[in-house]
């Protein structure tokens, strides 16, 4: 590599963001406790730099740069525009949330930014060592944030248990990624595709890496049978920490599933897709089924978490385009669905009281109505209740299973969203027909109000009219998975 | 037998007897020092592999460093070692059968002829100056770049993690900072009040009465 | 004469370990991040031994950055496992009962 080669542009929105955090880091050695709500309004103007620079270096064809480590496609555009603007909104929705708890500190600002850049990496990562980088950037800086609420047993326990469980995966995923490496003699995912392709990998043991590799990705997406963090984590962290680790981190983790099994080994579909449905299945019916017998709503929406990963994967085991941009269309509604949820729970709370039981949304209606109605509105998105964004979404990814003559799988798969559904109109059923048990006033900062009003708004809008944005998934998935 | 394959199961018999320790030692302290024998004799097995540069490197990082860190932290925690051993014997037969079946599949697919293994031949002995550190550094900085400056900023969020996790400011020492005792102005100490000089006497008692009536 | 299945059952073995460890030592955090130590080492092992074979580099230069990520790693572990000490005085699994369901 000649570094007049060296073309810096694709990668501008990740460099803009490292110079932006490190500005923010040293800002916090200069400013005093009382001034923290600076490094909240420069994260939310990083983000919107981000996103400006994001859509000026966006190309119609995808463009490698890093001697190939690094592409910046139609797929990583989107996802990562998605991101900034998860990421927005989850620092909106928290921002008087972490200031009750003493967590308005550069900390936590730098690492949320921190582990965004990893899910940027992740994303644009076309080979298999910048995605093992991205991936650690991410969980490193989550395990921190979790942590961060360092006075809280429940939260540092959350870490500690996603820490051991988190490097066991990274060292199962590491596990098979060196088998593929020996298998195919490259770590390029385009030219490990091309050996797989062209039969000049040993199959044993690409076959034998492939168990360990999607036994760690399987972790990382929250999946049975490794799903006993989600939980846990949800349950332990502090509610703006759930949310980024709820929200945009499945994004990321969905398109790095993508990037390793399709974009890398679409030749061995045969063998990942037997492996995934599996998967799918038991997560669907664990993860609907043990969310009935929750009382805490946090541990609930793990669960349901947990659930509708198992929906995602169908998509994404479908093996056809359209099966994938149903995927990548079923998480960005999902990302939106938690969004809200969360959002609800954090408002709710206030200094010294944590909303997180089924009994603390009781009788929300009577307290404020229209709250009230986005909760519904999301639960119902979540259900799959039409004409909602949530049912378009469950409604594409089973069509893509369908299209593949799957028709157990569909059949488990309406099944599962029926069960699931009572436990999402229990909620329903707690917020207007139960009496209130705190009858306190909910205060909620004017733009979170706005914010927290349009992404409930969106459910809607987008449930009505999904055809734009699954066009623009579709055209995604085409664009970034034709070059190989 | 070679004198490299005698080297190799020599080196081989002391690591897998260091691991089975760490995972099986009483005291944390001696699982450490069962990691360090394990690192080092795995550097021994690099450099069969001719891999110079890492074999020095996970002596000096792993074992200066991170073993040291390893180390420091046990002997820092006050460990109730016989209540974290409790369930040891009572897990041993599941945990032995489950790590045994493993490690029988794994063996039985990685020495099955056809696994095809036996196609890969090492490549012809290097040069005696043949530098293993020129070789990577060059890839490092020029091919790796972009995993080069992420691991750079791994690093860095690791400081900022370990230290926003446990540095504390303690708030009952009595520590005098001398700057801030100079800079003192008389105004920063002493408030002057001022009040009338003489006071009427009438409007005191009548104060007093009121109080004792409350 | 070694072969590339020398090493990679070497690395199988320590792997299986590993595992054995983490099953064994479920109580104990610290020994459990040793045990993922040991697991890190034998990916490495299998990097190395098929970076020789296969004559190509990319192999140690994933193990460079494996050892780096781990140092990051097993710093960031250790905060944790500080501070969950000040916070609860023991680092076995079986006292961490707050999150359960």
């Amino acid at each position: 590599m000649n570094w007049a080669d060296l073309n810096l542009m694709p990668a501008l929105p990740e460099l803009f963001m490292s110079v932006a955090i490190l500005v923010i880091l040293m800002l916090d050695a200069f400013i005093s406790d009382a001034k923290r709500g600076l490094h909240y309004g420069l994260a939310l103007l990083t983000l919107a730099g981000c996103a400006v620079l994001q859509v000026q270096t966006y190309s119609a064809v995808p463009v490698h740069t890093f001697s190939g480590m690094f592409v910046s496609d139609a797929l990583s555009s989107l996802v990562k525009l998605a991101m900034y603007g998860s990421t927005a909104m989850v620092l909106v929705y928290s921002r008087q949330y972490i200031a009750d708890r003493g967590l308005l500190r550069g900390e936590f600002f730098s690492l949320a930014l921190f582990a965004l850049l990893g899910m940027n990496i992740m994303v644009s990562a076309s080979h298999f060592l910048s995605l093992y980088m991205g991936l650690e950037l991410l969980s490193l800086s989550l395990y921190s944030l979790i942590a961060l609420q360092r006075d809280e047993v429940k939260a540092t326990e959350a870490a500690m248990k996603y820490f051991v469980l988190g490097a066991l995966a990274s060292g199962l995923l590491l596990y098979g990624i060196s088998m593929i490496y020996g298998a195919t003699g490259t770590l390029d995912l385009a030219l490990v595709a091309k050996a797989i392709k062209l039969h000049t990998a040993n199959d044993m043991l690409l076959v034998f890496g492939l168990v360990f590799i999607v036994a760690g990705l399987c972790f990382k997406l929250g999946t049975v049978p490794f799903h006993m963090w989600v939980p846990d984590v949800y349950q332990g962290s502090a509610t703006a920490v759930t949310l980024m680790v709820g929200a945009a981190p499945k994004l990321a983790a969905f398109v790095f599933v993508l990037r390793i099994l399709v974009q890398g080994m679409e030749a061995m579909v045969a063998d990942w897709q037997a492996m995934l449905a599996l998967v799918a299945v038991l997560s669907m019916a664990i993860g609907n089924i043990t969310a009935i017998a929750q009382t805490n709503i946090k541990r609930m929406l793990a669960y349901s978490t947990i659930s509708h990963m198992g929906f995602l994967l169908l998509g994404l085991l479908a093996g056809t385009p359209d099966g994938y941009a149903a995927a990548l269309f079923y998480s960005l509604i999902y990302v939106l669905m938690s969004m809200v949820s969360f959002g609800i729970l954090l408002g709710l709370s206030r200094a010294g009281f944590e909303c997180e039981t089924l009994d603390d949304l009781k009788g929300l209606n009577s307290r404020n109505s229209w709250y009230a109605l986005l909760m519904l509105l999301t639960m119902f998105s979540m259900a799959g209740v039409p004409p909602l964004a949530g049912f378009y979404a469950k409604f594409a990814v089973i069509k893509a299973i369908v299209d593949i003559h799957l028709y157990w799988l569909a059949i488990i798969a309406v099944m599962m969203s029926l069960i699931g559904a009572f436990y999402y109109l229990r909620v329903v059923k707690n917020i207007y027909f139960d009496e209130a048990q705190d009858t306190s006033a909910i205060v909620m900062r004017a733009d979170m109000k706005l914010v927290l009003s349009i992404n409930a708004v969106a459910l809607l809008v987008l449930g009505m009219l999904p055809e734009r944005v699954i066009e623009l998934c579709i055209q995604a998935m085409k664009q970034s998975l034709t070059v190989i | 037998m070679s004198m490299t394959t005698v080297i190799f199961y020599i080196l081989s018999a002391i690591l897998l007897f260091a691991a089975i320790r760490v995972v099986t030692a009483k005291n944390p302290v001696h699982a450490v020092l069962y990691l360090v024998l394990a690192f080092f004799t795995s550097s021994g097995h690099w450099l069969l592999l001719q891999s110079e540069f890492l074999a020095i490197t996970l002596v000096l990082v792993y074992v200066g460093a991170v073993m040291v860190l390893f180390l420091f932290v046990v002997m820092m925690l006050d460990i109730n070692v016989e209540k974290l051993r409790e369930g040891f014997w009572r897990n041993l037969p599941v945990a032995a059968t489950v790590g045994l079946i493993m490690a029988f599949e794994m063996v039985l697919i990685l020495t099955n002829p056809h696994t095809g293994l036996a196609d890969y031949k090492a490549g012809a002995a290097l040069a005696a100056d043949a530098s293993n550190v020129k070789v990577l550094g060059r890839q490092l900085y020029t091919t790796y770049l972009l995993p080069f400056e992420l691991a750079a900023v791994v690093l860095l969020v690791a400081m900022v993690a370990a230290i926003g996790l446990t540095q504390r400011s303690r708030k009952d020492t009595k520590v005098v900072d001398a700057a801030d005792q100079v800079k003192v102005r008389s105004q920063d100490r002493v408030r002057i009040v001022k009040m009338q000089a003489e006071k009427n006497v009438e409007a005191a008692d009548t104060a007093e009465s009121g109080e004792q009536q409350a | 004469m070694l072969t590339l299945t020398h090493f990679l059952v070497l690395a199988a073995i320590l792997f299986a370990i590993s595992v054995l460890g983490i099953f064994l030592n479920r109580k104990n955090l610290i020994v459990l991040l040793m045990a993922i130590e040991l697991m890190l080492l034998a990916v490495n092992f299998n990097f190395i031994a098929f970076s020789h074979y296969l004559s190509d580099t990319a192999g140690q230069i994933f193990v460079f950055f494996i050892l780096t990520v781990a140092a990051a790693e097993s710093a960031i572990g250790l905060a944790i496992l500080v501070v969950l000490f000040r916070n609860m005085r023991t680092i076995n699994v079986e006292d961490l009962g707050s999150l359960k369901g």
